[in-house]
């Protein structure tokens, strides 16, 4: 049903254009990360039940063990901002300009 | 063990006929590179990385989603077989945000500034390495119109904003950014000119970062003192800037000269003086860089002799390919 196809991509450009137009936090930006990367593994799950094929069947694991390695680098890269710095704000992060 | 994970990523990018390991390939690289980054615990390289990690991982989260419409709409994952055009559109915009390229060049000078001249190194041609790879799989269904638009713009900005410089990692991120400009305007009329521009910038920036990793200057005043501490080194950093520059005695002009022939083969003359005319802005501060590293006297005499004895050979010899 191409109904449905419609809403998970919209979730995509939705969480997508929500990173690109950041609120104030950086943990924002992050958690809509994983939101993408969430729907695209809905789409491939989606078309790999739906055409039956047993070959495709590994994307949709490989894909979720390849989030779970970026959601702790995330995690790490957040714990030492907190560390070197006093907020968590991304007007903070204007340290390279000059 | 870095290192290795950096080499296993790209290898398996290159060796890669599907999407998802071609995706994969990329996340491993990413991940490998950015405890590299964040090595000196110091703020400015916890940025960099925050900064590179957010902008690769939209990027490869992108390329994923134009592989599955494209999935989708015909069924198979091969990377060769783009059908279409709307995943096309995508995916070159995932992999110019992971190059660098004109509408998403803004993360790449600051993330250089943070990162050590090595990690520095690495970023700009290691890394590059995989997503031209993919350019070059899919170069026969990419949108000429896009590219060319992006790599004109690209010439131009890191031509422009090279001119006000003084941190030296700052001007070869802006060089980088004007050679991948050169480098993805010929990708879909003959990619194989673009795998010999990229060979011959990775060859120079590797010897021209090795030679300022050796006297380790960091801005242009310290580059006017380091003709005390190794003169042989001063010499052929000049000629590997020049050659950069495409001056045409040296190796660096015969990639220029080649896109110029194959633009013109393809009656895109335009854009062929338009490209020629904008690199005359990166000539300008390769010749800033050369006349403050060669000809210019320090006001106080210093007798520094330090020995650094790492990786000098190699720069002699690149410079007279």
């Amino acid at each position: 049903i191409p109904l449905i196809y419609i809403n998970i991509i919209l979730t995509f450009t939705i969480s997508l254009l929500k990173i690109l137009i950041y609120h104030s936090h950086l943990i924002s930006s992050l958690l809509y990360l994983k939101k993408i990367i969430l729907s695209l593994f809905i789409i491939t799950t989606l078309t790999t039940l739906n055409t039956h094929s047993l070959l495709t069947n590994i994307i949709p694991i490989t894909i979720l063990i390849f989030t779970t390695y970026k959601t702790t680098i995330n995690l790490t890269l957040l714990i030492s901002i907190s560390n070197t710095y006093n907020l968590n704000y991304i007007h903070n992060l204007n340290l390279l300009q000059y | 063990i870095l290192m290795l994970s950096l080499a296993l990523g790209t290898m398996i990018t290159i060796t890669s006929n599907h999407w998802v390991t071609a995706w994969a390939g990329l996340e491993i690289n990413t991940l490998a590179i950015i405890p590299l980054i964040s090595k000196s615990h110091h703020p400015r390289a916890i940025e960099a990385a925050t900064k590179y990690f957010l902008t690769q991982a939209t990027a490869s989260a992108l390329m994923l989603f134009s592989s599955m419409t494209n999935a989708w709409s015909s069924g198979q994952w091969d990377i060769t077989q783009l059908t279409n055009p709307p995943s096309c559109l995508l995916l070159t915009a995932a992999i110019a945000i992971k190059l660098g390229l004109t509408p998403f060049h803004f993360w790449f000078p600051e993330v250089l500034q943070g990162s050590s001249l090595t990690t520095a190194l690495l970023l700009s041609t290691a890394m590059k390495f995989p997503p031209t790879t993919i350019l070059l799989l899919t170069s026969h269904s990419l949108n000429p119109t896009l590219l060319s638009t992006m790599a004109i713009m690209s010439i131009a900005l890191g031509g422009w904003m090279g001119l006000n410089q003084t941190q030296t990692r700052k001007i070869l991120a802006f060089s980088s950014i004007s050679h991948l400009g050169w480098m993805t305007i010929i990708i879909t009329y003959n990619p194989k000119l673009t795998l010999l521009t990229f060979y011959l910038y990775s060859l120079m920036t590797t010897s021209i970062f090795l030679s300022m990793n050796s006297t380790n200057t960091l801005k242009l005043s310290t580059l006017m003192t380091s003709w005390t501490k190794a003169p042989m080194l001063n010499t052929t950093l000049m000629l590997t800037l020049l050659s950069l520059a495409g001056l045409p005695p040296l190796t660096g002009f015969l990639p220029k000269w080649l896109i110029i022939q194959e633009l013109t083969k393809q009656e895109m003359t335009t854009t062929a003086t338009i490209i020629s005319m904008l690199s005359l802005l990166g000539l300008f501060f390769y010749l800033r860089l050369t006349y403050c590293s060669t000809i210019t006297l320090p006001p106080n005499s210093s007798n520094k002799m330090k020995q650094w004895s790492i990786k000098k050979p190699v720069n002699t010899l690149t410079p007279t390919l």
